[in-house]
This record gives structure tokens, sequence and C-alpha cells, in this order.
């Protein structure tokens, strides 16, 4: 892995995203209660959490997918409760979103999906949209076979990496990514983690990633934030959270079983931890 | 062109509310770019001076505008060497570097040597990235010809036509070696299943055909008498839908119901099934999917359609009946005696024959169509289409060419 903050085009101007004291119910049901995070510039964030604790919640709430009660969500420097329509839109349009099986528009080919965003807010040439979507598709790996293709004819790997293409086309400064590794095979798993950091260090983007997947945690995320308890109880880096986890469901996930496993080194670093 | 002259030609474009954004040290406009040109023959360099931020949002018009005048000066030959200078480069993303490395290229193919002058490190990174991972677009496809895509299209219509054919057939000799397989061991037979069928095809069906039927079968009746009252036959009509009824309609009316309601339902019940890939599943465990899911359904249908038609075929002559008596002033045992004395069993059955061919034709389509869906919603929305069309329009062949048939033999 190569290291991150070699791209001077990464500034940290402070937080992209600023969340303080957000409130969210689904009728009885209280998701977050009092939930604040930062997301810093050029950073690629990792959000970890047991099942149904909302991580796609969360980000379905930045994105203003989903209302909530209280708090407030300042996406940009833009709080987004004070957006009308026409500026949540072009705030969107500086943010680009991969959900989970991709979410491409079924009745497009792939290519068009890409052109979506450009055709939206842009007025370009037919032709220049083409160049611009092939660039898009060769950047995130496609072959140029899958450009005509429709996304019932690709496999899962390749809709996310389709969707990915879709979420870059306007070359975004935030983006979202809902589970990016879950359902690809490891080695499919591996080289999309890689796309991310590859395409993060290539274009500076921030990156808020939605995740199970301890693997990708440690290959890309510079920062981990857990959600439990209603809210984010740890942000820090992951080998951070490893070392010192001080909460029982971090605990649980970065030195169980499988997260030794993966990382046979870091036994090292436990069991200076626990020494002290 | 003389030593010395000097072609320049300077463009900007401005949107009128540009957007200051804070990037790192410098305040660029967010939506500001240009492009200076300057082509001295003197040293034979053509020098770019590109400045602003070249994004997607800045480059429709800036390549509208580049690319004439860049032809313009690339025309005019005499250029050894072209410089671009980005100096003045504020924000480059991966539109705006693939319009640098576009207008470079162009350049290249003119037969220059292209130079970056100044670039930022990132903006570089950039540029070798877009260079080197750059695709290239494929021609589109030629359009075929009308003559050609209509011989496509009907050599498409007419393989689909026979492989439909074949699949009735398949699926047809599927049904009846299971059914074989049961007769053998009769205990295997779904009774549950089937019963479940018989209810949802047949009882949940009866309503909506007695009714459709008792209003058709009015509706006939007095058309009926009003075009014959103008020839004195009036006495006819009730002859006439008798023979109508139980021939034609009757049967008509209660197969196109069954088909829309049931073929429809088969293939979403067996699609949806195949799309979790239940029916894999019971492949594995050993259930034989024709067995439980497809004879169940069509003996349904058979035991089901017979007996709806006949329903239809008494709730047409009630309508018959009651326009009779109320509209026309007949009594009910007049209607009732012309009605004994016209029609025979022969006409009847005439009608009934059909039916098992019906529920036989509108059970295959169901379920094969049901089979044929494959993982996602959209292919079973369109199987269960197709299986209504399919299943109405072969109803309809069907009871036409046995129709014939029976009136030709004179029965």
């Amino acid at each position: 892995m190569l290291p991150k903050r070699d791209n001077p085009a990464i500034m940290e101007t402070g937080a992209v995203i600023r969340v303080r004291g957000l409130k969210k119910r689904f009728g009885e049901h209280v998701v977050y209660d009092g939930l604040d995070l930062d997301v810093h510039k050029g950073e690629v964030l990792g959000i970890v959490g047991g099942s149904g604790q909302g991580k796609s919640v969360l980000l379905r709430c930045i994105m203003g997918l989903e209302p909530f009660e209280g708090g407030n969500i300042e996406l940009l420097g833009r709080d987004t409760c004070k957006l009308d329509t026409k500026l949540r839109a072009a705030t969107n349009a500086r943010c680009g979103v991969l959900f989970q099986d991709g979410a491409l528009f079924g009745a497009l080919n792939v290519l068009q999906n890409i052109q979506v965003p450009m055709r939206e807010h842009f007025d370009l040439p037919q032709q220049t949209m083409d160049e611009l979507a092939m660039l898009k598709l060769g950047m995130v790996g496609l072959p140029e076979i899958a450009a005509t293709k429709k996304p019932s004819e690709l496999s899962g790997g390749m809709r996310k990496r389709a969707g990915l293409a879709r979420a870059l086309a306007l070359d975004p400064e935030i983006v979202f990514l809902d589970e990016p590794t879950a359902g690809l095979d490891p080695i499919g798993a591996a080289a999309f983690d890689q796309l991310i950091a590859r395409l993060q260090r290539m274009l500076g983007l921030t990156v808020y990633m939605v995740t199970h997947d301890l693997d990708s945690i440690f290959a890309i995320c510079d920062r981990v934030a857990v959600l439990a308890e209603k809210r984010i109880v740890r942000v820090g880096a992951p080998t951070e959270l490893q070392a010192n986890p001080d909460h029982p469901w971090i605990e649980e996930y970065f030195r169980g079983e499988r997260a030794k496993r993966l990382m046979p080194n870091s036994n090292i670093v436990m069991s200076a931890a626990e020494g002290t | 062109m003389s030593p010395g002259c000097r072609v320049g030609i300077s463009w900007t474009w401005e949107k009128k509310r540009g957007r200051a954004v804070q990037l790192g040290a410098t305040s660029v406009s967010e939506q500001h770019a240009s492009w200076d040109i300057h082509a001295d023959a003197g040293d034979g360099i053509l020098v770019i001076t590109a400045s602003g931020a070249i994004t997607i949002r800045t480059i429709g018009a800036l390549q509208r505008s580049l690319s004439e005048k860049l032809r313009e000066v690339v025309t005019r030959k005499g250029f050894g060497d072209a410089c671009i200078n980005m100096s003045g480069v504020g924000v480059l993303d991966t539109a705006g570097a693939w319009l640098v490395h576009k207008t470079a290229t162009e350049l290249e193919r003119a037969g220059m040597r292209v130079l970056y002058d100044s670039v930022r490190p990132e903006h570089r990174s950039l540029l070798d990235e877009i260079a080197s991972g750059l695709l290239e677009r494929h021609p589109p496809a030629k359009k075929p010809s009308i003559f050609a895509s209509a011989y496509a299209g009907l050599n498409r219509v007419a393989g689909a036509a026979g492989s439909q054919a074949l699949d009735i057939v398949a699926y047809f000799g599927l049904f009846v070696t299971a059914l074989g397989r049961l007769l053998l061991a009769p205990r295997r037979m779904r009774l549950t299943a089937f019963v479940h069928h018989l209810d949802h095809a047949g009882l949940r069906a009866a309503p909506i055909i007695a009714l459709i039927c008792f209003l058709i079968g009015a509706v006939i009746m007095q058309q009926a008498a009003l075009q014959l009252s103008y020839y004195g036959a009036e006495v006819y009509s009730v002859s006439m839908l008798g023979m109508l009824a139980l021939r034609e309609v009757g049967v008509l009316l209660t197969v196109v119901m069954v088909a829309g309601r049931s073929a429809s339902a088969f293939t979403a019940e067996i699609g949806s099934m195949k799309m979790r890939e239940e029916i894999a599943a019971m492949q594995t465990i050993g259930i034989d999917p024709v067995e439980t899911l497809i004879v169940p359904r069509i003996l349904a249908l058979l035991v089901a359609v017979p007996l709806l038609t006949f329903l239809g075929d008494v709730m047409c002559l009630a309508g018959g009946a009651v326009v009779a008596v109320f509209h026309l002033g007949q009594d009910l045992p007049s209607y009732l005696a012309r009605l004994e004395e016209s029609i025979e069993l022969r006409h009847f059955m005439a009608g009934m024959i059909k039916t098992p061919f019906a529920a036989i034709l509108i059970g295959i389509i169901g379920c094969s169509e049901g089979m044929k869906v494959a993982g996602s919603a959209e292919s079973l929305g369109q199987h269960v289409t197709s299986a209504v069309v399919k299943a109405i329009f072969i109803v309809i062949i069907c009871g036409a060419a046995l129709s014939m048939f029976l009136a030709s033999i004179g029965s």
C-alpha cells in the first residue's frame, strides 16, 4: 500500500461533512440520539457498526434522502436543512454515491448511465460525453466491451464498478460508498479497495465508506468511525482502535477471531497494550 | 506566413456568477477558464496558455471555441513545437485533463512535438493517468437497412413462434410423464396443492365469470331479437342465443378469463420461486418441480375450466332469459320450451369438448413462462405479461380451430 498523504492536491481545510447532535427515529425506534461526526477533506473514512445500527441511514440523512428530527448536517459548508431544492441539487451534484448494487438505471446501457449526471447538469456535445464516459469506464477498470451492455448483463463486481463510474461522472468532491465490497469475492474485493485508493489519490477525493469489511478498513481507511449506542462512539485510525478499543463492540470487532487472523502481527501490539 | 507575423487568438469564457472557492492558498473562480493561443511563426513555437478552472463545468464552452481556432492555426503549418503552459491552471479535473490531453494529441497528429510547461505535480499525475488509462471509443455500430432489419425482425418472430410451439410440446411431455409416474404411485400426488389451486383458479374465478357471461348473454339476446325482428324472425332469437352461448360464447369468455387470471398467477408464483432459486433447492432435495408445481396446477385447471364453462353457459342463458322476460315480454316457460326444442346435447358438448384443451394450454403456458424467469424482477414482469398474452392468443386460436373442425364434421 502506498502512503496516502503524498498527494498535495489533498489539502485539509476542515470538515467537508459536519454532523452535530443528529436525532433520528423510525416510529418508536430511535436510530440516532445526538450523533456527531466530522469528515475531513481528502480522507478515507470508514463507518462501521453492527447490523441495524443505521450505517446506511446516516448516508441517506447526509444526502437528504431521509429526513431527521433534530440536530444539523453541514455538507460542503452548507447547512442541509436550509437548502432549497435547487441548491440541494447543486450540492448533491458535487457528491457521488455508489449504492449497494450499483443502482444503475436498468433501461440504459453502461455508457448512458455514466452520462446521466452530465446530461442533467451540463450542456456538452454527445461526442464529448461519449469520450468522457469511456474515460470514466477506463478509470474504474471496466473493459471497453462493457460500454454498450445493460446493467442486467453485468456481473455484480462490474455493476459496482459501473456504479462507481457514474458516481465519478462529475468529478465529485465527496464519494459515498455503501458497502462497496459486499458480495464480491476476496480477490475482487481487494481489487476494488485498490481501485478506490488509486482514484482517491488521483482525484483527491474525500471518501465516506460504509462497510463491514475488515480487510477494506485496514487496506484503505485513514480513519474509522464506530457507530454504536445511537451515536459515533469512537473515531480513529484503524490501528489505533485495534490497539486501544475502549468499547466492548470495538473490542469484539477489531480483536475478534477474524481480526486476529487478518492481522497476525497485531498480536504484538495487542499483547503490548494488554501488558500495560 | 511571413516571419515575425504574430497570430494571436485569445479567448475567455466566464459565467456571470462565478463562484469563488477556496483551494489551498489560491482563490480561483470555479466557473472561469481560458486558453490563450499564441502562434509565433518566427521561432516556430505554438504557445498555448491555459488558465483558470478547467473542469467539466467549463470544458463544453472551451472545447467549442478551441477546436475551430486550433484548426485554423494548425492548418497554417510551419510550427515544429507546441508548448502548453499550465501555470495559471487552478483546478483541473478528469474532464479538463481529458481536454488538455486531447488537444495535445491533436497537435501531435498534426506533426508537432508537444511539451508541457509549468504543470503542477498533481495535474501532471492526473494527465499521466488520463493518458495511460484512456480507452479508445469504438465506432458506433452501423445501422442496418430497413429491409435487413425487417427481415431480421420477421426471422426473430418466426423463430420465437417455433420455439414457443416446441416449448408447449415439451412441457406437455413433461406433464404427461409426471402424471404417468403419479398414477403408478398415487400417494405422491400433491392433493393439498391441487385443492389450493382448484380454489384459486376455479372457485374464486366463479363470480366474475358468472357476471360477465350473464351480461353478454343478455346483450346477445337483446341484439338477436332486434336484428331478427326486421325479418319477423324474432322467435328464432332464443335458439340463436342457445347455440351461440353453448357452442362458443360461454366457453370463450370463460377460458379468456381463466387465461388472464390463472396464467399470470402461475407465472408469478413459479417465476418468483425460480428467482429465489427455490426450484433449484427443490431439485437438490430430490423433489421434482414438475410433479409438485406443474401437475397440480394443470390438473386443477382441467377440473375447474369445464365447471366454470358450465357455469358460464348457464349464466349466458339466464341473462338471455332476463332480457326475454323483462325486455321482450316473453314468459319464462315459453323461453325454456323454445330453448329445449332448438338445442341438443351435441351443442353443449361441442362447447365442452374445447375446455380440456384450453385448460392444458393455459396451464402449460403459465407454468413454462414461470420456469423461464431469470434472476431479475424485470424478467418476472416480462414473463407474466407474455404468459397472459400468449395464453389468451392460443386459447382463442385453438377454440376457433376446434369450432371449425366440429362444424365441418357436422357435430
